[in-house]
């Protein structure tokens, strides 16, 4: 393992037994699981390279456990990791050898159905996908999306703030999230927002969400449901090259259309979804868009001739448009079939998930075929292309030795070239274990030390997830000291009046 | 009064550190046009940030523009119209109500987070903050965020810096995402509608799929205020319930029929169209018919923030009791009440009914020595209060940063 998670507390390893017994007392029966061959299952999230038994796995049911258990926790100094469905592919949900795994698994009710309102009360464990069909029925939605949606869970969305192909145009879960039920490691029970459109007081709703479970345990979510457009329609546009895609890109945000979803693939990934699905997909053209238009008929179909004249102005050598659903989701079914026809390809791939600003496309894909170079690697690039969301799929082979630690090499190269050329190191997977040591690249000691001060006011003994998203853990006693600054009672030469 | 006018992040670090060395907090100000909201600072020295004023750039076709936080928000609205842009949380103008000449700074729009009518539709000012660079209470400029729209790297200060008033850090410079100005508004009007019936068709237009991004109410009783702005469509001093629709023209006027026939329970809907339509939402957004020149302009102001559906109900309540006058924006989710004067400005009423309805009431409007007797701010739980606390310390553990503003305890 490439990533040094924080030391085992030796002391609370030997008392094993008595924790074990300690929390069977507050969440009886087949709650607590301790046996390795029952915590296999736990020991690893999306990012599978990276697993780790935990000490001993708890699947709370009510929200009064998820209390007594982090308050028996911080009293006796035992590290806690909140795990939804485990689909992270950043490690937010990595077990930690000394820490107590707490699964959010049973929180699987949706408590209120409001459409008056228009928002839903659901328990965090409840899958992104169950949502929206508890409400469509009365034609309503969740509109966030990731490509896990049938399997991830809405606390584990709220804690990466998850985006997905929509959020162009719908924004992420923290746009669509309007309050919650958290349990702070004191065990403390604590109401933020509601059903109102803002909450009281600071915006704890909106830096709780993406906080990657290090500031609380979410037992329940309130959020916002939409009404689901009339109509979809897309296109799939083929470009000689990537400049001219991304170049059609720019038209259309400049043309003032914001697009339901704008991806793009280039040729390896084209040809690998294509070779998997049979979409369709024309193969001999350097970069590949699908854009979806969604809304009233009318304005869709006023919009794909737009969209369509501008592909056209660009240079594109294809263009489809889709006449039907099943056309429509023909040209989404490569796309989404993305990840695994890479899978087929090659024995293994890393997914990477930097953002740059849409006008650096072309050269951060440049960039990265230098690197491709450089390490001997291939790579497959996704990209949702709308919000400069890049997910570059670097094809490795475990087996061959060394291979691993190339990749790893070569998707931190990409993530700091996402920095150079303006963007972030993450732009929806979080950065939980894979990106910590990056963070240095794009922040400031001083930047990630008032990160941490915050995390303080919500967990002072920093039990909960830690070794995630911040390279260096600091006490917070330390991190609350005010620097004494040179020449510090000297009255600064500032113009005064 | 001792005013320090800064002219770059350094000179704020400067002056933050020499207030924290002579233990002297500071009153954050652009143009000082929302001063009047809040209590009364423990301070009399002044951090003004109005110099720090530069469009650093602006990208139309990334939809983002980064400025000083000391950018005059009118100048800023000016530039990326010219674009055909705009911030499409539509921030308020709160100078006609308070009585102030400025329209204030991009920073203060951002520390006050009041967005406009098209909040139920865009989110508020945290949802358009993409990037921040900011002074803290330790006197150290930190960064959080960037300059892209999809970004999940680190704890998303930039919501926290929103609608935070200048309390927890002193930001600098910000990065705000633009969006496209809608190609054509039109307005359904329905009219003589009570409080409860259009509460109901707000709730329908808003569960339809039309996009409506504008659902307001101006009660009869409101138009008693009412003030020029609101030209012919509001003559005949009935009530006003109005549901905005935006778009691509073909899209609008398509949209605009279907929602017609959906609003038929209620009355025959008419059009109002582009420049009133316009003019109407800006009534709506800043709160004309209780300006501070009108009629009203003596009563203390509300911001009363509530689930929607329950507005009416919160809504009529308050103003049987009180004889107050109340307006309805995001579809009942927002209530602005002028209440007659008194003492307390009926905050005990108002904070009991609208904590009965799960809202949370701010006091906007209020002469000095009212809000001297009364919590402006929303009381929260203990619980909630105390993390609000431990988190405002993490920014500004000796309270420099306009200490006292929003809690009136902390005055001391």
């Amino acid at each position: 393992m490439a990533i040094m998670m924080p030391a085992s507390d030796q002391a609370v390893l030997a008392r094993r037994a008595e924790i074990v017994a300690a929390l069977r007392a507050i969440v009886p029966g087949e709650g607590v699981i301790d046996t390795p061959a029952e915590m296999r299952a736990y020991e690893s999230d999306g990012l599978t390279a990276y697993r780790q038994p935990p000490m001993v796995v708890v699947l709370p049911d009510t929200t009064e456990q998820v209390s007594l258990i982090l308050k028996y926790c911080a009293g006796q100094g035992i590290k806690v990791v909140p795990r939804g469905s485990g689909t992270s592919l950043s490690g937010g949900a990595l077990p930690l050898e000394d820490g107590v795994l707490l699964g959010l698994g049973k929180f699987k009710r949706i408590r209120e159905i409001d459409f008056d309102n228009r928002v839903v009360v659901t328990e965090p464990g409840v899958t992104n996908l169950a949502i929206s069909q508890a409400v469509a029925h009365a034609g309503f939605y969740y509109a966030p999306d990731p490509s896990s949606q049938i399997a991830c869970s809405i606390g584990g969305n709220v804690a990466e703030n998850s985006g997905g192909v929509h959020c162009l145009k719908y924004g992420m879960t923290t746009n669509n999230v309007l309050g919650c039920e958290i349990v702070l490691m004191s065990g403390e029970i604590l109401r933020i927002g509601g059903k109102g459109c803002e909450n009281s007081g600071y915006d704890l709703m909106g830096v709780i969400t993406g906080s990657e479970g290090l500031l609380g345990v979410i037992t329940e979510i309130t959020v916002r449901i939409l009404q689901k457009p009339e109509t979809a329609r897309a296109l799939m546009v083929g470009f000689a090259e990537v400049e001219a895609a991304g170049e059609c890109v720019a038209r259309i945000i400049g043309a003032g259309i914001i697009p339901g979803g704008m991806e793009m693939m280039d040729k390896p990934a084209i040809h690998a979804a294509e070779a998997f699905v049979h979409a369709g997909y024309p193969l001999d053209v350097e970069a590949l868009l699908i854009i979806e238009l969604d809304g009233p008929k009318i304005e869709v179909d006023e919009l794909i001739t737009r969209v369509e004249t501008i592909a056209n102005a660009c240079g594109s050598t294809t263009c489809q448009i889709s006449t039907s659903e099943a056309e429509r989701n023909l040209f989404w079914a490569g796309r989404k079939a993305a990840f695994p026809a890479v899978g087929r390809i090659s024995p293994d791939y890393l997914c990477m998930d930097g953002t740059i600003p849409r006008g650096a496309l072309p050269k951060a894909l440049a960039r990265i075929r230098e690197l491709s170079e450089k390490y001997q690697l291939g790579c497959a690039n996704v990209f949702h292309a709308g919000d400069g969301n890049l997910h570059p799929l670097i094809l490795y082979d475990a087996n061959k030795p060394g291979e691993i630690e190339r990749a790893e090499a070569f998707g931190a190269d990409i993530l700091r070239a996402c920095v150079e050329f303006g963007g972030v190191l993450t732009g929806e997977h979080g950065v939980g274990i894979e990106k910590r040591d990056l963070m240095g690249d794009m922040f400031t000691e001083i930047d990630l030390d008032q990160q941490q001060r915050l995390k303080c006011a919500f967990d002072a003994q920093g039990l909960l997830n830690p070794g995630k998203v911040f390279p260096t853990l600091h006490r917070c006693a330390e991190l609350g000291r005010m620097h004494v600054h040179a020449g510090k009672v000297a009255f600064p030469e500032i113009p005064r009046f | 009064m001792d005013t320090l006018r800064v002219r770059d992040a350094k000179d704020v670090e400067e002056a933050v550190r020499a207030a924290i060395a002579n233990e002297q907090p500071l009153e954050i100000i652009g143009h000082g046009s929302k001063r009047a909201i809040g209590h009364t600072m423990a301070t009399n020295a002044v951090l003004d940030i109005s110099a720090l004023n530069a469009v650093t750039s602006y990208e139309p076709n990334e939809l983002i523009v980064t400025l000083q936080a000391g950018a005059p928000l009118a100048d800023v609205l000016s530039l990326i119209d010219a674009k055909n842009q705009q911030f499409a949380f539509e921030p308020m103008n709160t100078a006609p109500l308070l009585g102030a000449s400025a329209t204030g700074t991009i920073g203060g729009m951002i520390a006050a987070g009041l967005a406009g009518p098209r909040r139920i539709r865009a989110g508020g000012a945290r949802d358009h903050l993409l990037g921040a660079h900011a002074v803290s209470g330790f006197g150290d400029s930190f960064k959080t965020g960037g300059k892209v729209v999809k970004n999940v790297t680190g704890y998303d200060l930039c919501k926290l810096l929103a609608g935070s008033w200048g309390t927890l850090s002193v930001m600098t410079e910000v990065t705000l995402k633009v969006m496209p100005k809608p190609e054509a508004e039109r307005t359904l009007l329905l009219r003589g509608l009570d409080d409860a019936v259009a509460n109901k068709a707000m709730t329908a237009a808003l569960g339809s799929p039309y996009d409506v991004s504008g659902a307001a109410h101006l009660p009869k009783s409101a138009f008693r205020a009412r003030t020029d702005e609101l030209g012919d469509i509001a003559a005949q001093d009935e009530a006003l319930t109005v549901l905005r629709l935006e778009g691509i023209t073909a899209s609008v006027s398509h949209r605009a029929g279907s929602l017609r026939e959906l609003l038929a329970p209620f009355g025959t809907a008419t059009l109002v169209e582009d420049a009133a339509s316009s003019a109407l939402w800006a009534t709506v957004r800043d709160v004309l018919p209780f300006a501070a020149g009108g009629a009203l302009a003596a009563w203390p102001v509300w911001r009363i923030v509530c689930p929607p559906a329950s507005g009416a109900a919160l809504g009529t309540q308050l103003a049987r009791e009180t004889g107050g006058e109340v307006i309805y924006d995001w579809g009942g989710g927002l209530i602005w009440a002028a209440l007659p004067p008194k003492a307390d400005a009926h905050a005990s009423a108002v904070r009991q009914r609208t904590s009965a309805f799960g809202g949370h009431a701010t006091l906007i409007r209020a002469a000095e020595d009212v809000r001297r007797g009364v919590d402006v701010f929303h009381p929260q739980a203990p619980g909630l209060a105390a993390l609000s606390e431990r988190v405002r310390a993490s920014f500004d553990p000796k309270s420099i940063l306009n200490r006292g503003r929003l809690k009136r305890d902390a005055t001391a």
